[in-house]
């Protein structure tokens, strides 16, 4: 195993923010500019990785979370690897769900003769699970729910999945 | 609320009974905004309930969201339904990448000029 070394060791950030859509035009510009940066992911992934920041966090906020709280969420530049972004909500909004119903929900709408046929519900199943290459919903601590997406730089065939293969929340886009 | 303006004129058409408008998008749709202001464009369907065609100049259009699309979607929706129809010019590369992954390009016809754009409506229009 390489021994980790400051140029290959991941960059982990974390960003708390209140449930307000007014902070996501800043998060999308700190998402291009990370991408940019700090990445080797070319400028049409940088802003598609916008998109799916903007996503999560829309759906963090609008379906997960109480006004006056807060979301969290981590970006995990693993250099010459991949990106990871994870986004953790307390699941106290509206719409209280488990991430084996999002995975669900998810799955329905990622099907070939789904008609979407609302204005909303394109986010996550469109847009997120069509970039990333891992999607996964996790039930976590007081009843909160986290969803982590991750996209390898190289886009390699995903051999078979060591980990959970059989966990239900643990969606692998291949 | 993020930045968004949307304006609205028309475009002389050659037929009568039809009208045919040019919707300018400048700034970025997100979550903050959409809502609101996709009010203006379904204020143009309903004082327009036929033959509405719609030219959408995103030249200057940084972002949309899901949301967006939606929208867009549903105003294709209702145009198409009247005998209308919606075109897109000047799509940012980034914004035809969220088009094209939700499958809108299927539907809606994008240009890379307005005059392109404007063509294949008036001609449409000429058509009907």
């Amino acid at each position: 195993m390489e021994t980790p070394t400051p140029e290959n060791k991941p960059v982990k950030i974390t960003i708390t923010l209140p449930t307000n859509a007014y902070f996501m035009s800043g998060i999308r510009d700190f998402t291009l500019s990370l991408i940019r940066n700090m990445t080797e992911f070319s400028e049409q992934w940088a802003f598609r990785f916008q998109s799916v920041v903007d996503e999560l966090c829309n759906n963090a906020i609008e379906h997960g979370t109480a006004p006056g709280d807060d979301i969290k969420i981590t970006f995990i530049s693993n250099p010459h690897e991949s990106i990871e972004i994870l986004v953790e909500d307390k699941n106290n909004g509206t719409n209280k769900t488990t991430a084996e119903q999002l995975k669900q929900l998810i799955d329905e709408r990622r099907k070939p003769n789904y008609i979407h046929k609302g204005i909303r519900g394109r986010g996550l199943s469109k847009i997120v699970a069509e970039w990333t290459d891992e999607l996964e919903f996790k039930d976590i601590e007081n009843n909160g729910i986290l969803v982590r997406v991750k996209k390898n730089l190289n886009d390699p065939k995903l051999k078979e999945m060591a980990q959970s293969s059989a966990d239900p929340s643990h969606l692998v886009l291949n | 609320m993020t930045e968004i303006n949307i304006t609205v004129e028309d475009i002389p058409a050659t037929t009568q009974n039809q009208a045919v408008k040019l919707a300018k998008f400048q700034g970025q749709l997100d979550e903050s905004n959409v809502d609101e202001k996709s009010k203006i464009i379904y204020g143009l369907i309903e004082q327009n309930p036929k033959n509405l065609y719609l030219l959408f100049d995103f030249e200057e259009l940084e972002y949309m969201n899901s949301k967006a699309v939606g929208y867009l979607t549903d105003w294709y929706g209702k145009i198409a339904e009247a005998q209308g129809k919606i075109v897109i010019a000047k799509a940012k590369s980034n914004i035809l990448d969220i088009l094209q992954v939700v499958g809108l390009t299927q539907l809606i016809n994008t240009y890379p000029t307005l005059d392109e754009a404007k063509f294949a409506l008036l001609h449409d229009v000429a058509a009907h």
